[in-house]
């Protein structure tokens, strides 16, 4: 086995590619460079296998990375920062390129709670996945990527405002834990950390993975993943050219192994297009994704919330679905964001609220939701049928009289909410008529997902899931998925953490089962 | 357009704007992506009465290339279908003004304009909704894309260079 012992990244591109076919072998081969990928191509390539990542996204170098979040999404993002839900009211974002969405997340990370954890062993027969069995998993993620609280300087102008409303409510503010090192306090994690502070797959897994002689291919997206009597052999893909969107090289790989991990969209999709897997129906189903709303408060003197930790500080009190199933996050913002994120009135109200634009901050809600939506793709278009539960709206309300009430005693002057209309909550004592008022339609709220899962889901049962509790797939024997889809329910939390342990834990899996 | 190519239109319209389109000027500007007059026509209204300066500390948007952004920076770089269905909306919404007016959308009053365009963004109607918002979503956004826009409202943009923050690099990997 080739090693480079660089701790460089090992990728070809389709600039270096070569036109025509490309046949390849390996032992495992990686689909998706994201959390789930990265970890699994380290663990398994430093065992000794040859492993092939491929990555549909571009390779973008860290240096390459442009703090503007307009550019960011052009480079980095799932359809250049477009996806969405069909309806066209949620924003569904994720990362599309070497190092996938751990490149452009906000770094915020969360054990998976205890909650979720039971929930999962007596609903879905996820025995091995008690908090016992996991404590050891969270334990390495969280020394290899250097997730830790914040220290006290790492916050925001924005998140001391708020922060002196849960002083004065006499809430207990949540300090986040994020992988970072030595944050540089930009505030610009959605666009990728230009100088490596946030500890992505880009810097760390993937070049890892390729001390241990793992390539990776970018631009190269996976068309169909190949079985034979049911055991997988091996995946074909295209490399895209990205100056004409053609295919360049068509690109064959045997492989006695298939980690997938394209991420909660794009898993269910490569599945439905081999036509695998899907003897229990549920593949592409139980999509959910934590839909979040901003609150932006306004206030009588600048705040300048630009730069800082994108994330410092979050409210988990009410979280739990049985509390109430919502959790609120301060999160800075750049103007192009921030430009169409309300509605203050089309003209002279318009202009006044960006003139005073540097006298805001948000204050995010995101709620714990229904497994609701479905994935599916028809003729080469990608759907994502998903509405906002009724029953989740409400955990929303509730959310948003929770965000309204803190972001007043913060010291905010009046409040917009992100309708498709003009809606402001002028004093305190308006709260609840205005929210109250509010009805779950479609088109009428501008919400963004950052987090997609359960498509794929495991459980036990292999007529009700379609990965069993080791991560491999009821259906295909050596095809594993490890990625956000095997999220059997929605978690509430920001779900990174528990991708990189449950990631490290089927890399376990997977060794346990093939290479002892 | 009848109401069924409306609804698509809009549902097209509300995707392709939902989150932050690209302004990676990726795309060709091919005479597919160029808007014709009397797209330029509605969308240069919206602009206007979405961001009247006069009189703020705004940049008026008359002496910045908004529309070019708009047409090389985020059509350009749209999926053809969606490209369509943003031009089919602009269309319906300066019919729809023509019936409501007497006359097309692009040949109201700024008062006029304004109001109709409030009207829909609190409309019953989800299309109508979701051309309000994603039509004066897609100006807003090419307008504030062009970063001299930023410095009359505070906002100073990149920072890591200015800064001179140095890069670390690839983490180590863990060691036994």
């Amino acid at each position: 086995m080739d090693t480079n012992n660089k701790n460089t990244l090992n990728v070809h591109t389709a600039a270096s590619i070569e036109p025509g076919a490309l046949t390849l072998t390996a032992d495992v081969v990686v689909i998706g460079s994201g959390a789930g990928g990265a970890i699994n191509a380290y663990e398994l390539a430093k065992q000794g296998k040859k492993v092939i990542v491929l990555e549909a996204g571009p390779y973008v170098t860290s240096s390459e990375f442009k703090e503007m979040m307009a550019v960011a999404m052009g480079k980095l993002y799932q359809d250049e920062g477009g996806q969405s839900n069909t309806n066209g009211d949620i924003s569904i974002l994720q990362g599309r390129c070497v190092g996938g969405s751990t490149v452009v997340n906000a770094a915020l990370c969360f054990r998976t709670p205890d909650y979720y954890l039971e929930l999962w062993q007596n609903k879905f027969g996820l025995t091995s996945l008690t908090s016992e069995a996991m404590a050891p998993y969270f334990d390495k993620i969280e020394k290899n990527l250097h997730i830790t609280p914040n220290a006290a300087h790492e916050t925001s102008a924005g998140a001391a405002y708020i922060s002196k409303g849960l002083n004065k409510l006499n809430i207990e503010i949540g300090n986040a834990k994020r992988n970072i090192k030595d944050c540089a306090l930009t505030g610009f994690c959605f666009s990728g950390c230009k100088t490596d502070r946030k500890q992505s797959m880009l810097v760390t897994y993937l070049p890892w993975a390729c001390n241990h002689g793992a390539e990776i291919y970018a631009d190269t997206m996976v068309t169909k993943i190949n079985t034979e009597a049911g055991q997988v052999t091996g995946v074909e893909a295209e490399v895209i050219d990205a100056s004409n969107k053609t295919t360049k090289t068509r690109v064959k790989v045997s492989a006695p192994i298939v980690v997938l991990a394209a991420g909660p969209i794009q898993s269910p999709i490569i599945l439905q297009q081999s036509g695998i897997c899907n003897s229990s129906g549920q593949v592409g189903k139980n999509f959910a994704c934590h839909p979040s709303l901003s609150v932006t408060a306004m206030f009588d003197t600048p705040i300048n919330d630009f730069h800082g930790a994108t994330h410092s500080l979050f409210v988990d009190q009410h979280t739990l679905p049985e509390e109430g199933g919502y959790l609120l996050l301060n999160a800075i913002q750049e103007p192009v964001e921030a430009c169409a994120q309300v509605e203050p009135g089309t003209g002279q109200p318009y202009v006044s609220y960006m003139e005073k634009y540097r006298n805001s901050l948000r204050l995010i809600t995101l709620i714990h939701d229904k497994n609701v939506g479905e994935v599916s793709i028809k003729e080469g278009v990608k759907k994502i049928i998903y509405d906002v539960d009724d029953q989740d709206f409400e955990s929303m309300k509730q959310g948003l009289k929770y965000n309204a009430r803190i972001l007043f005693a913060a010291g905010a002057d009046h409040l917009y909410l992100p309708t498709s209309d003009r809606t402001i909550i002028e004093k305190e004592s308006d709260i609840d008529t205005v929210i109250d008022a509010l009805k779950n339609e479609k088109a009428r709220y501008r919400y963004t997902s950052f987090h997609p899962q359960g498509t794929c889901r495991m459980g036990a049962d292999p007529t009700a899931s379609v990965v069993s509790p080791s991560g491999e797939t009821h259906d295909v024997k050596r095809l594993y998925i490890a990625d956000a889809s095997i999220l059997p329910t929605s978690i509430g939390y920001n779900p990174s953490e528990t991708v990189y342990a449950l990631s490290s834990y089927i890399a376990d899996q997977i060794i346990i089962q093939n290479f002892s | 357009m009848n109401r069924r190519a409306f609804i698509k239109a809009a549902t097209l319209l509300s995707v392709a704007v939902s989150a932050l389109p690209s302004f990676s000027f990726a795309g060709l500007l091919t005479d597919d992506a160029k808007l014709t007059e009397e797209e330029r026509q509605i969308f240069g209204k919206i602009l206007t009465v979405s961001l009247p300066t006069e009189g703020s500390v705004l940049i008026d948007p008359k002496t910045l290339p908004v529309l070019p952004t708009l047409e090389g920076a985020l059509l350009a770089g749209m999926e053809p279908h969606i490209r369509q269905g943003v031009r089919g909306g602009a269309l319906y919404l300066s019919t729809e003004a023509a019936a409501l007016y007497g006359k097309p959308f692009a040949e109201l009053s700024d008062e006029q304009a304004a109001e109709f365009l409030d009207k829909w963004g609190g409309s019953n109607a989800v299309p109508e909704r979701a051309l309000a918002v994603g039509l004066k979503k897609l100006v807003l956004l090419a307008y504030w894309a062009i970063p001299d826009t930023w410095a009359p409202i505070g906002y100073d943009g990149e920072v890591s260079d200015k800064w001179g923050i140095p890069a670390l690099g690839n983490t180590p990997e863990p060691q036994l």
